[in-house]
């Protein structure tokens, strides 16, 4: 029993010590100096209580970053996720080729987002084959290229991200239609209900739960949004999101660790606050059925 | 039997769209330096494979290949040890502290990945591992999603066997090496793949904890190649189409393994 003991020790330790050295000490010591104004790798900076966060809401830069942040969040995430069910409903009935298909649609998320962002910095330039189709419809395209212009940067890369999002949601809701017994279906079928009537009181209701995992998923991670920002536009023409702005104001010119710290914890609480608030609603459905 | 042919034309475009910005970046990288990339000219241009020869004699392509290589080797095999053990340990002995630990992995997973970006700056920088290899490999050896992903498989094992086994006074690493691993070869392919994945295409923590070429990886070698003078289309696709070569080689082997992966817990991106 004790070498039972001993060895289950030995097993958990590397994530005992990965928990405590690369989690629990980076998030609890980014949470204190976010109350000081250190800077660089000095050694002297001192307390300055909530200075930085009262600072930070006035900050214009952190503001637009901030607006930025939630046109990104809000955008995406309702078209990815229709697109994304869309795609599954396609591709969920068995026919021939099927898995062609599955598998095309879900590729581009699986590839590297610094790849996928080079790409589309060829397709958005001046010139470019999306400013081609554009004028094929008649929009005319921005004349330095859709990153290079205010009007249409940030919503560019929403554009790719959606893009590059939809395959990896539809197969979670593939794994989501597959639960769905079929019986449901024989016995919409027999007592005559159309085939949307089926989707919209058979499919969606119990498509609920897949769905709002995919939002909590994909808003925690879009929050977050920073390699594309990077890649494509470096944070110009108004395209800075949170996590570019933290990156900016703590590991370039400034090292304004401090700063830098207290806007990721306002980042932290939103996105907490907003997992909180999906989980309460999940809840809530959950047992209303 | 329309509706089967509008079905198929629908389906048809949108995998298009969905693979010709792929399509695009390798037929770029095969036009020859200084060409004009036009899309109209997607047949007529020129077709070479001077920009790769290019990339491995002139530009490091080898090195970063490398060091991506090692890096995504080294965090996958440490990912399929720790997260192993520690997932058995779960699975198997409720002690107090292990529920606790299972907890821990639970609210850990929660935790969004920018919250770290300064304090792993700093602490890399305190540890003395800035910009080296442990800074790439070190932090990311267990991780929170893998545990959560096998330990819900051992559950679903029955224990007799290693019951049996204890009874016969096997001693405990050879129980789980032995008799459980082997067992658990289809979830830890899944957890493979995974965190070769997310290791192969990663940008922010190695872009931040580095700074020597020499330790560079693939995509922060070409993030930052772009930052550079006016874009060399060519090259630039060249180098990403070998970034994305690995990927989509075990893709098209391993594609069973990817989508039970996704549909089992999702990959932290």
């Amino acid at each position: 029993m004790i070498k039972r003991k001993s060895s289950a020790f030995l097993f958990v330790l590397p994530w005992v010590v990965t928990l405590f050295l690369f989690w629990v000490y980076p998030i609890i010591y980014s949470f204190i100096i976010g109350f000081t104004d250190r800077q660089l790798l000095s050694k002297d900076y001192s307390w300055v209580g909530i200075a930085n966060y009262t600072k930070l809401l006035s900050d214009q830069q952190f503001l637009l970053a901030l607006k930025n942040t939630m046109i990104f969040v809000v955008g995406t995430i309702p078209l990815t996720t229709v697109i994304a069910l869309v795609l599954a409903l396609l591709v969920n009935k068995q026919f021939k080729g099927r898995a062609i298909f599955r598998a095309g649609f879900f590729l581009p998320s699986i590839t590297s987002m610094v790849v996928i962002a080079l790409i589309f910095t060829n397709l958005y330039q001046r010139g470019g084959y999306i400013a081609m189709l554009a004028e094929m419809v008649g929009y005319t395209a921005p004349q330095n290229g859709f990153l290079f212009d205010k009007a249409t940067a940030l919503y560019s890369i929403m554009g790719m991200d959606i893009w590059m999002a939809v395959g990896y949601y539809m197969l979670i809701f593939l794994s989501g239609l597959k639960s769905i017994p079929d019986e449901l279906y024989e016995a919409a079928e027999i007592s005559g209900a159309s085939k949307i009537k089926q989707f919209f009181s058979i499919t969606l209701p119990l498509l609920k739960p897949v769905m709002l995992f995919i939002i909590v998923i994909n808003s925690i991670k879009s929050f977050q949004v920073f390699v594309e920002i990077f890649v494509m536009t470096k944070g110009k023409f108004e395209t800075a999101t949170i996590v570019y702005y933290i990156y900016e104001m703590g590991l370039t010119t400034k090292f304004n660790f401090g700063y830098a710290s207290a806007a990721a914890y306002i980042l932290f609480f939103i996105i907490a606050f907003f997992s909180l608030f999906q989980f309460y609603l999940m809840r809530k459905r959950n047992t209303a059925w | 039997m329309v509706k089967r042919i509008v079905r198929y034309i629908a389906l048809s475009t949108i995998l298009l769209i969905m693979i010709f910005p792929l399509i695009w970046m390798f037929r770029i990288s095969l036009m020859s330096a200084g060409e004009s990339i036009l899309v109209k000219n997607f047949v007529s241009s020129s077709v070479t494979f001077q920009n790769y020869l290019d990339l491995f004699k002139q530009m490091k392509m080898g090195m970063y290949f490398f060091n991506s290589m090692l890096v995504g080797l080294l965090v996958t095999l440490g990912n399929i040890l720790f997260c192993f053990m520690t997932a058995y340990s779960i699975s198997r002995y409720k002690s107090l502290s292990n529920k606790l630990l299972f907890s821990s992995v639970i609210f850990i997973l929660m935790i969004p990945a920018h919250i770290l970006i300064i304090p792993m700056y700093l602490l890399m920088v305190k540890l003395g591992i800035y910009d080296s290899y442990f800074a790439l490999i070190l932090p990311w050896l267990v991780n929170p999603i893998g545990i959560f992903l096998v330990k819900q498989y051992i559950d679903s094992l029955p224990s007799s066997m290693e019951e049996a086994a204890r009874i016969d006074g096997a001693g405990e690493f050879r129980i789980l090496f032995r008799i459980v691993m082997p067992l658990c070869k289809p979830v830890l392919a899944v957890l493979a793949i995974q965190i070769f994945f997310t290791n192969w295409n990663s940008f922010l923590f190695p872009f931040i904890l580095t700074q020597s070429e020499s330790i560079r990886t693939l995509p922060v070698a070409l993030a930052l190649i772009q930052g550079h003078q006016s874009i060399d289309w060519q090259h630039l696709m060249a180098g990403s189409s070998i970034a994305v070569l690995p990927v989509l080689v075990i893709f098209l082997f391993m594609q069973r393994q990817i989508v039970s992966g996704i549909t089992s817990g999702g990959i932290k991106q």
